[in-house]
C-alpha cells in the first residue's frame, strides 16, 4: 500500500463536510448578489457595471429593511402563538404527567419505547458507520489499484510517444487522458492533469493543465497536491467534492506523477463515490424504516403485555373501590390458573367473607334497632299507666296519712326519674344502632337559645342563680335539627345551673362566616382537668357520693355529644376546680361544611391563671384556638 | 254537656287509667280495644274527640286514623310510644291533628284534649282573604272562586291564624301556641306536617306555594 497521507474527513459523511462548506459561508444578505454561484469572484464581474452596482446596493438596503420587518412580524407571531398555545401545551403536559403518575401501563409502554428508540439509535449508528466504512474502503482499494494501472498506462504512452510538434503533442496528451475516463457513455473516473509548478519550463511544453469536464485543479485538496508534489513516485489519495452536472458529489482523488517530455505533471484520478453514497443512503433508510417499525412493534407488544398484566390489577382496583363504596356483591372475574387468577380468587374470597360479616353486622344492627323499638313500646305503655296512676295518687296525697303520702311522693318522683332514664337509654341505643338521623333545617339558633333559657329560668330561680345571655343582635341562621340543639343546650344550661352554686351562668353566642359557637359558663365548683376529659362518658359522675342528690340519668352529656356529632359539630369542656366550668358547642352554619375554628373561646377570658400551662385542660376534639369575639357587637339580655 | 272521647287502645290498663283521668276532668270516655272495630264504635258513639294508639292489633292506628278522617273532621289525637320521626310524621300525615308521646302526664293529656275541643273563639261574621283564597270564618268555609275547599278544623284554624295577621311572620313555636294551644317545648314537626297538608289542599301548586309562604329560618306567613 503506497498511500501515505490519510487526510480525508470521515469517509462516512462525505457529504457533510466539504459539500456544505459553500452553503455555510452564506451571509444573510448574500442572496442580494446575483453572482453568488462563483466561488472565486472574477474581477471583471464587479467593475463591469458601476451604475448597476449602485442600483444593487439600493435594492440591498430595501431588502434588508423588508427582511427586518418580516423578521419582526414573524417574531411577534411566534410570541403570540406561543402565548396562546402555552396553556394548551401546559395542559397537555400536565395531562401526560398525570397519566404518567397514574397509569402503570402508560409508564411501562413509554419507558419501553424510549429504551427501544435509544438502543436502536445506538445500534443503527454503529451499523451505518460500519457499512459506510466498508463501502468506502472497498471503493478506495479499487480506486488505488485502478489509478496505479491507469497512471502506468499514461506514463507508458507518454514514454513511447514519438511526437514533436505542438498539435500532435496536444492531441496525444488529450487522447491519452480522455482514454483514462474509460470507454462507454458512463465516465468511470475523472482526471485532473496539472504541471507541477516551479520547474524549469522546457521549450516544447505545450500542455500546461487539463481536466475532465467541469473540473479544475481546485477540486484537489492542497494537502494532497503538496504530498504528491513532494514525493517521488508514490501514490496518495484524499476525499474531495466534485461538481457533476448541477450537484456536488463526494469523490476520492488519487494522485501520482507522470513525466512527459521532461516535464513533471501531477495526475489525479477522481472517482465518483455517488453510487456508494446512494447505496449507503438506501441502507440507512432501510435501517431507519426497519428501526421505526420495530420500535412501533415493541411499543405495541409492551402495550399488549402490560395490558394483560395491568388490566386484572386495575380491574381488582375498580372492584375493591366498588366494594369500599358498599357494593358488596361485586366480584372479580377469575379466568385460568395463573397468578392473576389466584389474586382474583383470593380477592373474591376476601370480598365474600367481608360481605358475610357486614351483612351479619347489618342484621345485628337491624335486630338491635327492632329490639330498641320494641322495648321502647313495650316499656312505655305500662310506664304511662304507672306514671298516670302515680300522678293521680300524688295529686291526692293531702288526703293520705303521712306514710302513704310520703310513699306517693317517692313513687311519683322515682317514676319521673325512671322515665327520664329510660328515654335517655333509648336515645343512646338509637345512636348506637346508627338509626339517629339529622332532620336539619335552616333556623335561627338564637331563638332556640332564648327558648331554652326561658325554659330553664324556673330551675335557675330555684337554685338562686341567673342566666345571662350575651349574643349579637340579629338572627344566626344555621342548618340544624332544632329538637336536638334544644336538647343539647337544655342539658348544658341545666347542668351549669345545677353545678353553678347560685352564681350567674353566662351563655355566649357568636357566629363567624362558617360556624356558630355557644359557650355556657358557670362559676361553680368546677372540675379537675381529668374530670373535664371524662364528662362526656356514659354514666360518669365526678363525685359518686354527691351524684345521687341531683337528678339526671348520667347520659345527658353523652347524648349531647352524640347529637353534636350528628351535626358535624364540636362539643368541648373546660374546667378548673373552684373556678367553674365552660362548655362550648360549635356548629357549622351549613351542613356538610367543616368548622375550622369556633367563634367563641373555650377557655374563659375572665380567668387568669398563674400556672396556666399545667392547669389548663380541655377536651379538644379538634385542634385550633379560637379568638374571643369582642363584646362590642354584643348586647346583653337576661 | 260532657264531651265524649273515644279511647282506642289495646292496653286495657292504660285505657282504664286514661278513662279515670278523663272522667276526673269531666269527660265521658268510650273505649275500644280493637282497631278493626274502631270505626264501628266511632260511628255508634259519635265522639267529640278520638284518642288513638298508633300500634294496635288488627288494623293499625294509622289505618284507623285514615278511615275516621275519611268520614269525619273530628279531632284526632294520637298516642304514640315511638318518638321516631317517621312514625310521628306518618301518623300526622294520615290525618291526626296532634300527638302525645308516651309516657305522658295526665295533665298533659288533658291539656291536649282540651286544646282540640276548644270551641274556638266566638265567631263573628268575618271574611278573610289570602292570595286567591276566601275564608268565611263564621261559616267555617274556605273557597277559591266558587270552588269550596274542605279543610279539617285544625287546618282551618291554622289558615285563619295566618290570615288574620298577614303582615306577621309566625314562628313554628308561635303557631303551636296559637293553633295547638301549647305553652312549651313541643315538636315543631307538627307545624311542618300540617302546613304541608294545608298546602296540598289550598295551593294551586304545592311546590311553589302562594297562600302559605315559608320564611327561611323563621317560619311561615300568609301570601299577599
Amino acid at each position: 500500500m503506497v498511500s501515505a497521507t490519510k487526510q480525508g474527513p470521515d469517509p462516512a459523511v462525505p457529504k457533510g463536510g466539504p459539500a456544505n462548506a459553500p452553503a455555510a459561508g452564506d451571509s444573510p444578505e448574500s442572496h442580494v448578489g446575483p453572482d453568488r454561484p462563483e466561488p472565486r469572484k472574477a474581477p471583471e464581474h464587479t467593475d463591469a457595471v458601476t451604475a448597476g452596482f449602485q442600483r444593487l446596493s439600493f435594492r440591498a438596503r430595501i431588502w434588508r429593511r423588508r427582511t427586518l420587518i418580516v423578521t419582526l412580524r414573524v417574531a411577534r407571531l411566534v410570541r403570540t402563538g406561543f402565548r396562546r398555545f402555552l396553556p394548551a401545551l401546559r395542559y397537555i403536559g400536565r395531562a401526560l404527567h398525570r397519566r404518567w403518575r397514574r397509569s402503570l401501563q402508560f409508564r411501562t409502554v413509554l419507558t419501553t419505547l424510549m429504551l427501544a428508540v435509544t438502543s436502536f439509535a445506538v445500534v443503527g449508528a454503529y451499523l451505518s458507520n460500519q457499512i459506510a466504512n466498508n463501502l468506502f474502503q472497498e471503493r478506495l482499494t479499487q480506486a488505488e489499484s485502478e489509478t496505479r494501472y491507469n497512471v502506468k498506462q499514461v506514463q507508458d504512452t507518454f514514454d513511447g510517444a514519438q511526437v514533436t510538434d505542438q498539435s500532435s503533442v496536444i492531441t496525444l496528451v488529450y487522447d491519452t487522458l480522455n482514454a483514462v475516463e474509460g470507454r462507454g457513455s458512463v465516465i468511470q473516473r475523472r482526471y485532473v492533469f496539472e504541471a507541477v509548478p516551479e520547474q524549469t519550463k522546457p521549450r516544447n511544453r505545450w500542455v500546461e493543465s487539463r481536466a475532465s469536464d467541469q473540473l479544475t485543479v481546485s477540486v484537489i485538496p492542497p494537502e494532497l497536491r503538496k504530498a504528491v508534489q513532494e514525493s517521488g513516485k508514490d501514490q496518495y489519495w484524499a476525499s474531495t467534492v466534485i461538481p457533476v452536472g448541477t450537484e456536488d458529489r463526494p469523490g476520492i482523488a488519487v494522485g501520482n506523477k507522470v513525466t512527459f517530455n521532461g516535464t513533471v505533471y501531477e495526475l489525479y484520478l477522481i472517482y465518483d463515490l455517488n453510487t456508494a453514497q446512494q447505496t449507503l443512503d438506501e441502507i440507512q433508510s432501510v435501517l431507519w424504516a426497519g428501526g421505526a417499525v420495530l420500535v412501533l412493534m415493541i411499543g405495541a407488544i409492551a402495550w399488549y403485555v402490560t395490558r394483560n398484566v395491568v388490566s386484572p390489577v386495575s380491574h381488582a382496583a375498580m372492584v375493591s373501590e366498588k366494594l369500599a363504596a358498599g357494593q358488596l356483591q361485586e366480584r372479580m372475574v377469575v379466568r385460568g390458573e395463573d397468578e392473576v387468577a389466584r389474586l382474583g380468587a383470593s380477592f373474591n374470597h376476601m370480598a365474600a367473607s367481608l360481605q358475610e360479616q357486614i351483612t351479619q353486622l347489618a342484621t345485628l344492627s337491624q335486630m338491635q334497632q327492632r329490639f330498641v323499638s320494641d322495648v321502647s313500646h313495650e316499656l312505655r305503655t305500662p310506664l304511662t299507666t304507672v306514671r298516670m296512676a302515680a300522678e293521680v295518687l300524688y295529686d291526692a296525697r293531702e288526703e293520705f296519712d303521712p306514710i302513704n303520702k310520703r310513699s306517693a311522693e317517692l313513687l311519683y318522683n322515682q317514676v319521673e326519674r325512671f322515665q327520664s332514664l329510660l328515654s335517655d337509654l333509648l336515645e343512646i341505643s338509637r345512636f348506637d344502632a346508627g338509626v339517629a338521623v339529622l332532620d336539619a333545617e335552616p333556623e335561627d339558633i338564637l331563638q332556640v337559645v332564648a327558648h331554652v333559657i326561658e325554659g330553664a329560668a324556673p330551675v335557675a330561680a330555684e337554685y338562686g342563680s341567673e342566666i345571662i345571655l350575651s349574643a349579637p343582635g340579629g338572627a344566626i341562621i344555621a342548618e340544624m335539627d332544632a329538637r336536638r340543639i334544644d336538647r343539647i343546650l337544655r342539658n348544658l344550661i341545666l347542668n351549669a345551673v345545677e353545678h353553678g352554686e347560685g352564681k350567674p351562668v353566662r351563655v355566649t353566642v357568636a357566629a363567624s362566616g362558617t360556624a356558630v359557637g355557644i359557650a355556657v359558663r358557670d362559676h361553680g365548683i368546677g372540675m379537675a382537668p381529668a374530670e373535664a376529659a371524662r364528662v362526656f362518658d356514659r354514666f360518669w359522675r365526678a363525685d359518686p357520693a354527691r351524684a345521687r342528690t341531683t337528678g339526671g340519668s348520667g347520659l345527658g352529656l353523652s347524648i349531647a355529644m352524640e347529637d353534636t356529632k350528628l351535626h358535624n359539630g364540636w362539643l368541648q369542656a373546660w374546667g378548673k376546680k373552684g373556678h367553674g366550668a365552660n362548655f362550648r358547642l360549635t356548629l357549622p352554619l351549613r351542613q356538610g361544611e367543616e368548622i375550622d375554628k369556633s367563634p367563641v373561646q373555650l377557655e374563659p377570658s375572665d380567668i387568669t391563671l398563674p400556672d396556666e400551662a399545667d392547669n389548663k385542660n380541655m377536651l379538644v376534639l379538634e385542634a385550633g384556638g379560637a379568638p374571643f369575639v369582642p363584646a362590642s357587637t354584643s348586647k346583653e339580655t337576661t | 254537656m260532657k264531651a265524649r272521647i273515644l279511647v282506642v287502645d289495646d292496653d286495657e290498663a292504660l285505657a282504664e287509667m286514661i278513662g279515670i283521668v278523663l272522667r276526673n276532668d269531666g269527660f265521658e270516655p268510650v273505649f275500644c280495644a280493637d282497631g278493626a272495630k274502631a270505626l264501628d264504635v266511632f260511628r255508634s258513639s259519635r265522639p267529640d274527640l278520638v284518642l288513638l294508639d298508633l300500634m294496635l292489633p288488627g288494623v293499625d292506628g294509622i289505618e284507623v286514623c285514615r278511615q275516621i278522617r275519611a268520614e269525619s273532621d273530628v279531632p284526632i289525637v294520637m298516642l304514640t310510644a315511638k318518638a321516631d320521626t317517621s312514625d310521628v310524621v306518618r301518623g300526622l300525615e294520615s290525618g291526626a291533628d296532634d300527638y302525645v308521646p308516651k309516657p305522658f302526664k295526665p295533665a298533659e293529656l288533658v291539656a291536649r284534649v282540651r286544646a282540640r275541643l276548644r270551641p274556638g273563639d266566638q265567631k263573628a261574621p268575618e271574611t278573610l282573604k289570602i292570595a286567591d283564597i276566601t275564608i268565611d270564618v263564621a261559616g267555617h268555609t274556605v273557597s277559591r272562586g266558587n270552588e269550596r275547599i274542605s279543610l279539617t278544623p285544625l287546618e282551618f284554624d291554622l289558615l285563619v291564624a295566618l290570615a288574620r295577621k298577614p303582615w306577621q311572620v309566625f314562628t313554628r313555636e308561635l303557631l303551636l301556641e296559637q293553633v295547638w294551644g301549647y305553652r312549651h317545648a313541643a315538636d315543631t314537626r307538627l307545624v311542618n306536617v300540617h302546613v304541608q297538608r294545608l298546602r296540598s289542599k289550598i295551593e294551586q301548586d304545592p311546590e311553589a306555594p302562594e297562600v302559605v309562604l315559608t320564611v327561611r329560618g323563621v317560619g311561615y306567613k300568609a301570601g299577599a
